[in-house]
């Protein structure tokens, strides 16, 4: 198996600063300026009020799983070597919702509203993909 | 307000290829056949066809200035969606609008696929839709390894599984009933039953969804031909008509495979009764919502025949998967569902399979399949797009 052979993320200017703040290990959302809510997947402009100006915060790192699933078929040769493996949707403490992975539970102790807390995953070059643990 | 479209335009023709794996015809062929039986079933030539709604397309197909030009036609207005269960009402929506606003006479909406040649598209590396910016339309996130609409449709299963307590052996009602259905239709590639052990021993392909939760991979095409309610009165078949339609809902509350409010993607958390919007067909159509004989729906994966029960009101939030067992939604139950076996054990000819079954029964025509005095039947989505059709 070759890390190196999985998909990247295709990133656009949106969210350009989401995917450099993982590569100094820190989770950042876009916050509206006029109406101060948070959103994923990083958009142009606030999707809640239209407003333009964005800034980035730090997020918690804290979460629960909102949904899941277990990959058994190989779709991507690169993945074989891990299937059956998970993937999962969480939604932060902030309110968005990210897709990423849970590392450090075996995948039949999954379910929904299992605590998390953000992880690292820096194995890819050139990117750092979020991932979660089980909060402690 | 404009004037209504109801009953202002009509099916007047259908026609098909075979339906099965592999098949040698090219794509194009697949479609030639199925025009060619759509005209004379409805008694027209290929010169009256002056527009196309095609359901094809870039990345599963050639555009619609090919298909035009391999037929030999010479339209005047042309609609392109591409290949997505979420564009099938689209696509018979745009052909009703274009006949009733006179741009258009007859319409011609063409879906002609060869899955089993393509099938590296559906999933993995091939995968060019999942891989965009941002992700999939079905949440596919590659670098996490979830690729293919089946994906997405198992992140909304689990939830649902979760918050409701259905299970997996509720869930086989759906695809049980749609291959007895399959049974009785003779286009249908499964040929034979399908049991509750036998789903639930099949492999798991993405938890909870298993082999026989996802639809088939097969080629095939149909044709459906559209035109106004006059004229349709004076060709060879009994008209269908289009009784009522509502569009494809989008925002940030919605998910393709979720009804509103499952909490998948960015959908507020916050299930609700079907609103004024999502019963909007009823009331163009002048009917309620039990005056529908059938359902018809787009069963890529088994969840999404819960999903619209729920959408469209036929149950409460969360109680779907019981409310589809004891054969309520097979032949002779309460509300009959994809009635030929749809995706699922039919063909996957991207759900115009079903909208030629629909035709069929409203002519009277479905043989053992028939449900007696279908008056009015309903295609709809999870997504809440719908078009009601009557005889």
């Amino acid at each position: 198996m070759s890390e190196s052979a999985k998909p990247l993320p295709r990133t656009t200017p949106d969210g350009q600063p989401f995917w450099d703040a993982l590569r100094a290990r820190k989770l950042v959302l876009p916050y509206c300026a006029a109406c101060g809510k948070s959103h994923l997947p990083p958009g142009p402009v606030c999707p809640f009020c239209f407003a333009d100006r964005l800034e980035w915060r730090a997020a918690s790192g804290r979460g629960t799983v909102s949904t899941w699933t277990v990959v058994h078929k190989e779709w991507f040769p690169a993945f074989a070597a891990e299937i059956p493996y998970n993937v999962v949707q969480v939604e932060l403490e902030e309110g968005p919702r990210l897709t990423a992975k849970v590392v450090g539970l075996p995948n039949d102790r999954l379910r929904v509203g299992l605590p998390v807390v953000i992880d690292f995953d820096e194995a890819r070059e050139g990117v750092t993909l979020p991932r979660f643990r089980p909060a402690p | 307000m404009v004037s209504s479209i109801r009953d202002q335009t009509a099916i007047a023709g259908i026609g098909q290829s075979e339906y099965g794996r592999f098949l040698p015809d090219s794509q194009l062929k697949l479609g030639a056949k199925a025009l060619k039986a759509a005209l004379e079933d409805a008694g027209l030539e290929r010169s009256d066809v002056d527009g196309v709604a095609i359901h094809l397309g870039w990345p599963l197909g050639v555009d619609y200035d090919r298909v035009a030009e391999a037929y030999g036609l010479d339209v005047r207005w042309v609609s392109q969606t591409w290949l997505h269960g979420r564009f099938v009402t689209s696509a018979i929506q745009q052909a009703a609008m274009a006949v009733a606003c006179g741009l258009a006479n007859v319409v011609a909406c063409i879906t002609a696929i060869s899955f089993t040649r393509e099938r590296q598209i559906l999933g993995g590396p091939g995968d060019a839709e999942g891989t965009r910016e941002d992700g999939g339309t079905h949440a596919e996130s590659p670098p996490y390894g979830l690729t293919s609409p089946a994906g997405g449709a198992a992140l909304g299963m689990q939830r649902y599984m979760a918050l409701y307590g259905a299970t997996s052996a509720q869930l086989a009602a759906v695809p049980i009933a749609f291959r007895k259905h399959a049974l009785k239709s003779p286009y249908a590639v499964m040929k034979k039953p399908l049991t509750l052990h036998e789903h639930q021993a099949s492999r798991m392909v993405v938890d909870p969804l298993r082999l026989f939760d996802c639809c088939l991979i097969t080629d095939g095409a149909a044709v459906a031909l559209v035109t106004s309610a006059e004229r349709a009165r004076d060709l060879k078949q009994r008209p269908v008509y289009i009784a009522g339609m509502q569009g494809l809902r989008s925002g940030r509350d919605e998910f393709i495979f979720a009804t509103r409010g499952l909490g998948i993607n960015q959908q507020p958390a916050r299930r609700s009764p079907p609103d004024e919007r999502d019963l909007a067909a009823y009331r163009m159509a002048g009917i309620d919502r039990k005056d529908v004989a059938g359902l018809y729906t787009y069963d890529a994966f088994s969840p999404v025949a819960l999903f619209v029960l729920e959408r469209f009101g036929f149950c409460g939030p969360g109680e779907a998967a019981t409310w589809v067992q004891g054969g309520r939604i097979e032949l002779g139950g309460e509300l009959p569902m994809n009635t030929s076996g749809g995706l699922l054990s039919e063909a996957h000819v991207a759900g115009w399979n079903s909208i030629l079954e629909i035709v069929r029964q409203l002519r009277g025509t479905a043989g053992e399949r028939q449900i007696p005095n279908a008056r009015y039947l309903q295609w709809a989505t999870p997504w809440s797009d719908s078009v009601i059709f009557r005889n």
